[in-house]
């Protein structure tokens, strides 16, 4: 729990000093843009956090975005094949891609660096190949299918602000993971994964099918949310769309509280990483801020964050040990 | 069995050392070369000479230049290679010096930053021949330039935002990337033109600062480095910072889309003017509906084929296919409800073309 409140006062300062000095930043349009583009990213760090926690990495999370971000126009527009058989051929497809990670690296003892490594390289050129570089778009169509990431749901007695379609999905696999994570059998094992694998798999925990699912899972939400993202903008090019995504979702899963030694994982913590690096982004434009000091800003105000937080800890540490009694 | 691997392997990286190892001669050198190059290959014409077409990155513009090249190779019977760099500037760096140890007989390029790739545009005119497409390195030792001045195209979308916003008024200006030397071009065009100022591609603004000029304040530029996503966002919330905004721009083709796209979120399609640069379909679907203004377009099927005839010309010795100023212009044209339906049918029979030749 010891990170989210350094994350909590990083958010709400930048927040304050956004609402104070920046312009409209309390507008509900600001408010509902923020709240989609947290929910979008947070599908992906959700994902990256659960394979973090089994002690494993993903960074072909940007790239499989790509594929089923593509896959998915590619299907519909220039094949016309119907929605319901995209949608679950292109979350198949990524489902597929994780199940090829997780058996990859239990069953070969393959390096998850590696693996996912390749994956980033492997999704994307598939993706470039297969439609020739050229984008892919609904072309002004499908707007029902669109409406899972455009779609707005009005707040009753809150003037200007509606929650994004995308709030929903997110909501189902936070809920979904935390009680997957808190409240079964099979998350404390996850975590016991993660913690220390050969403990875990000699108290016969099995751990090969534990590591499996959680890449799944990943890839999982990565096709989800690369679905989800292609349906928010709409058309994209396959050299370049999700690119570095994977590290906005690794990034937002260990601010958020998972360790990348493994063992450690919270849902709101990732949710709140996530919305900490989304509304910094935004920060930076409505304060004025010249847009090419944008990296600069997040790498300093989270550099900072993480700093007092590990020195708070410390004090806490040290104030603990001469408290309690010696011998 | 090591030994021969390695062996073979400095074999193989031998020809590559001495390429890098290139002398930077100076450019009227390099240009004479390769007209007394091109002269000696009148003696003996090669039948099918070996040609590349190499973009500036991954885009539906390259796939139409594309299909242009392909077309003119299919013309012209001779081999043509179209390279498309997704990396950037070492991307192309590195297609640009195996097409030379391939022992290209002559390369088009769009260079990405043609002052910091002097040495691999003197290897080029060192061993084959350079001509270059869409964005000019004047300095370079290139035979020709086949494209559009990007900063007369960028006045052209400047003039257009002008004549939609004859009043003055706000506005905000979204670009890819603003490093590539056509980029700042058609950057500075758009400024140039907006503000009713006198042609003067030297003339240089600072990007990075807001000012106000006759009548229109110009709130910023915003980059993406081609992550929509944050293009999308980029619009978003320059227009939560300026409720009063009254026109952008989207320099690169899909700023404009997004741009249209967040505009019909928010109810305020055609309420804030869009003048877009290139031909995305939403934003002539936009120029229909009357929510575009317009857009500025380039020939990108002419860039690819005239590439591919002038080389070709050269390699059979025919040094009168040079221009005498240097540059085969194809013009910018700008499209509005008057000629969009007539524009429109002749880029999908282009683009059906682009298909065929995938």
């Amino acid at each position: 729990m010891r990170k989210q409140w350094g994350l909590l006062a990083v958010f709400f300062g930048v927040a304050l000093v956004a609402s104070v000095f920046g312009s409209n930043f309390l507008s509900g349009y600001n408010l509902e843009n923020l709240t989609n583009r947290t929910a979008l990213f947070s599908i992906l760090a959700l994902g990256a956090g659960i394979v973090i926690a089994v002690g494993g990495i993903d960074l072909s999370i940007g790239s499989v975005v790509c594929l089923c971000g593509i896959a998915t126009p590619w299907l519909l527009v220039e094949h016309g094949w119907p929605a319901w058989q995209v949608v679950p051929v292109v979350l198949g497809m990524a489902a597929a891609i994780g199940l090829m990670h997780g058996l990859l690296i239990t069953k070969l003892r393959l390096q998850p660096f590696l693996v996912t490594l390749c994956g980033l390289l492997l999704y994307r050129g598939l993706a470039r190949w297969v439609t020739g570089d050229q984008s892919q778009g609904f072309a002004g169509e499908f707007d029902g299918l669109r409406s899972l990431a455009l779609g707005r749901i009005p707040v009753p007695f809150i003037e200007g602000y509606r929650i994004p379609a995308t709030v929903i999905p997110l909501a189902v696999l936070a809920v979904g993971t935390s009680l997957v994570l808190t409240r079964t059998v099979w998350g404390r094992w996850l975590l016991a994964t993660g913690s220390n694998e050969s403990a875990a798999r000699i108290s016969g925990v099995p751990t090969q099918r534990l590591t499996i699912a959680a890449y799944v899972a990943c890839s999982l939400l990565a096709g989800l949310g690369g679905m989800l993202f292609i349906f928010d903008i709409g058309s994209a090019q396959p050299s370049d769309f999700g690119n570095f995504y994977e590290l906005y979702a690794i990034a937002a899963a260990v601010l958020g509280g998972c360790s990348l030694r493994g063992g450690r994982a919270s849902v709101g913590g990732i949710v709140l990483g996530t919305a900490t690096l989304q509304v910094l982004r935004n920060a930076i434009i409505l304060l004025g801020l010249s847009s090419q000091l944008e990296f600069a800003v997040i790498g300093a105000v989270l550099l900072l964050g993480m700093t007092a937080d590990e020195l708070l800890l410390r004090w806490r540490e040290r104030r603990a040990e001469r408290r309690a009694p010696s011998g | 069995m090591i030994h021969a691997i390695l062996a073979s392997l400095v074999l193989a990286a031998a020809p590559a050392a001495t390429l890098h190892a290139a002398s930077p001669a100076d450019r009227a050198a390099l240009l004479a070369a390769q007209k007394a190059r091109v002269t000696e290959m009148a003696k003996a014409p090669k039948a099918s000479p070996h040609l590349a077409f190499v973009s500036n990155g991954v885009a539906d513009f390259w796939t139409i230049a594309k299909a242009g090249a392909l077309a003119a190779g299919r013309d012209l019977k001779c081999q043509v290679t179209v390279e498309f760099p997704g990396a950037g500037l070492s991307d192309q760096k590195r297609m640009l010096e195996d097409l030379v140890t391939r022992g290209i007989d002559g390369v088009s390029v769009s260079p990405i930053d043609p002052k910091n790739q002097r040495e691999v545009l003197d290897l080029i005119a060192e061993r084959s021949l350079l001509i270059t497409n869409d964005s000019d390195a004047p300095e370079a030792p290139r035979l020709a330039y086949i494209g559009m001045d990007n900063y007369l195209a960028g006045r052209k979308c400047g003039e257009l935002a002008r004549a939609g916003l004859p009043g003055g008024g706000e506005v905000a200006i979204f670009i890819g990337r603003l490093e590539q030397d056509n980029a700042k071009r058609r950057w500075q065009g758009f400024v140039d033109g907006l503000l009713g100022r006198s042609v003067d591609a030297t003339r240089r603004d600072d990007h990075t600062k807001p000012f106000t000029e006759a009548g229109y304040t110009i709130l910023g530029t915003w980059t993406d480095s081609f992550d929509r996503a944050k293009a999308k966002a980029n619009v978003e919330d320059v227009m939560t910072r300026n409720p009063g905004l009254d026109l952008v721009t989207g320099l690169f083709e899909y700023n404009s889309v997004l741009a249209l796209e967040v505009f019909k979120q928010a109810g305020k399609a055609g309420t804030i003017k869009i003048a877009g640069f290139d031909e995305g379909a939403e934003v002539i679907e936009g120029i229909r509906e009357g929510s575009v203004l317009g857009t500025v377009v380039q020939d990108p099927y002419g860039y690819g084929y005239q590439s591919i005839v002038l080389l070709h010309a050269l390699t059979q010795g025919k040094l009168e296919a040079l221009p005498a100023s240097g540059e085969i212009a194809i013009p910018a044209r700008t499209i509005t409800k008057e000629n969009v339906d007539a524009f429109w049918s002749d880029l999908k029979a282009k683009l059906a073309a682009g298909k065929a030749v995938k």
